[in-house]
């Protein structure tokens, strides 16, 4: 899935974005999902992609791996960072260590 | 009461609030819509209780006098399974059965601690609203004189900061899946005392793993919502499981009848074992339509069945392949014959009335579902419909 592919999709991510989708369709075996038709503003857990807590403690090591520090999920930003791609993207980006 | 709180204080004040006036605590198999309906339509002048319902309960000061009594005989709780047929099942449990399973699961947890005099703080990684849970996050605090952390951490660096905030000797009560997440991670964790496990097998290599990262001793518990804790071991160290004193098993055809002098009456479950000398013995298998995803449990029948419910779906199997790697989590799997729906929408409706644990992932639209010649559904067949073969 080139960005290239991504960019001509009509739902815009950002490069950071689409390698975070990426990373989650594979961290999880989302079978028939295309990272670069994930919707940035959707919902990732519940609706939307419908993952829940087992899925999002495979998201936080895979995260670790990639981009160097662990995720928390009890400071107050818990809701709104894992509310869309966006908004965990966004996240990692601002407490990324390495990748 | 169907208590829903998500903080654990807040649980316990429910609880607590419950027993002294005599009502019984309902624990719907999950918090799906659906599920929780289904226990309130089944339990006429039940009512659902959450956070904010206690905080509003709490600012009123009242000088009514609090009963502390509980009758032994009274129904403490009732556990629900989702059971084959649809219809939940309903496990009852009395205020003396409760006490006697949980006066020995704190013994067992205590027999890891050094200092006997200590005062225990516990740490939970799983919902207070499952037996498990609520066993070891709220039964142990007012049967097993413990204290809990009102928290529920879910990435290893929430449980390292949870733990750092209680004092020695603290006890995490988890499950494989939390387990798992904490060994494969590279977050630094204070010294644990005692380390429990339930809800799926634990296997030896993940306890030794998890006894090397947190210290400590890690004490697995085997029990069922039907039976409440009945048996332990120390799995970094032995594989057979030990009886709590006075349990007795009996192997049956179609399970196993557990008797304890604390229960009613004896329960059957569908787990077969093996018993062996010094009130041990060792699991051989189960009953194929129960299954477990991260320590939750449900019947593959029951997913088929609502699966089938869904206007629009005209076939459905549902089944669970077998892990690809070591440790991965096993979802389960399903085909659906549904022409004019999609696998998203068939989903959608489904996780209203199954936990999402259960959600089939993959879960695939196919046109007729791989019968043989017989019309049988070989789990071969399955399988290979599954890699699209």
């Amino acid at each position: 899935m080139s960005a290239t592919q991504s960019s001509q999709h009509p739902v815009a991510q950002s490069p950071a974005e689409l390698e975070l989708a990426e990373l989650i369709v594979n961290a999880l075996n989302l079978e028939g999902v295309a990272p670069a038709e994930i919707d940035p503003e959707a919902p990732l857990f519940k609706t939307g992609l419908g993952l829940d807590s087992i899925d999002a403690l495979e998201l936080a090591l895979e995260i670790s791996k990639r981009y160097g520090f662990q995720l928390r999920s009890d400071d107050e930003n818990n809701v709104r960072i894992f509310s869309s791609l966006r908004s965990l993207a966004a996240h990692i980006q601002t407490h990324r260590v390495t990748g | 009461m169907i208590n829903l709180c998500d903080d654990r204080y807040r649980f316990l004040v429910a609880y607590a609030a419950a027993l002294s006036v005599g009502h019984t605590v309902l624990l719907p198999s999950s918090r799906a819509e659906q599920v929780v309906a289904d226990v309130e339509t089944a339990n006429a002048g039940s009512y659902r209780i959450d956070d904010a319902a206690i905080d509003a309960a709490l600012e009123q000061t009242s000088t009514a006098a609090i009963n502390t009594r509980i009758a032994a005989d009274m129904t403490a709780m009732v556990g629900y399974t989702s059971g084959s047929t649809g219809q939940p099942k309903r496990f009852p449990k009395l205020w003396r059965t409760v006490q006697g399973s949980n006066e020995r699961n704190a013994a067992s947890i205590r027999a890891g601690i050094a200092d006997k005099n200590a005062a225990v703080w516990l740490l939970a990684t799983v919902p207070p609203q499952h037996m498990y849970g609520m066993e070891m996050s709220v039964l142990l605090p007012l049967i097993g004189d413990m204290a809990v952390h009102a928290g529920r951490p879910l990435f290893p660096a929430d449980i390292a900061a949870a733990l750092a905030e209680l004092p020695r000797p603290r006890v995490l009560v988890s499950t494989p899946v939390h387990l798992r997440a904490i060994v494969a991670s590279e977050q630094e964790f204070p010294q644990v005392d005692v380390i429990v496990s339930a809800t799926a097998p634990l296997d030896q290599p993940l306890a030794a793993a998890v006894t090397a990262k947190l210290g400590g001793e890690m004490v697995e518990m085997f029990g069922s919502t039907e039976t409440c804790v009945f048996a332990s071991r120390l799995t970094a160290r032995e594989d057979q499981w030990q009886l709590y004193e006075g349990v007795r098993l009996e192997p049956r055809s179609e399970g196993t009848l557990v008797h304890a002098p604390w229960f009613v009456e004896p329960v059957l479950l569908q787990d077969v074992v093996e018993l062996l000398p010094g009130q041990r013995f060792v699991v051989r298998g189960r009953s194929s339509d129960m299954i477990e995803v991260a320590g939750k449990r449900a019947s593959l029948s029951d997913i088929t069945r609502r699966l089938l419910a869904i206007e629009g779906v005209r076939e459905a199997a549902v089944f669970q392949p077998e892990p690809d790697a070591v440790g991965a989590i096993r979802r389960v799997a399903a085909l659906v014959v549904a022409p004019n729906l999609t696998s998203r929408e068939v989903l959608d409706q489904l996780a209203a009335g199954v936990d999402s644990a259960f959600l089939p992932r993959p879960l695939l639209i196919v046109d007729q579902l791989p019968r043989n010649e017989v019309g049988k559904l070989p789990r071969e067949n399955l399988l290979r419909a599954l890699r699209r073969e």
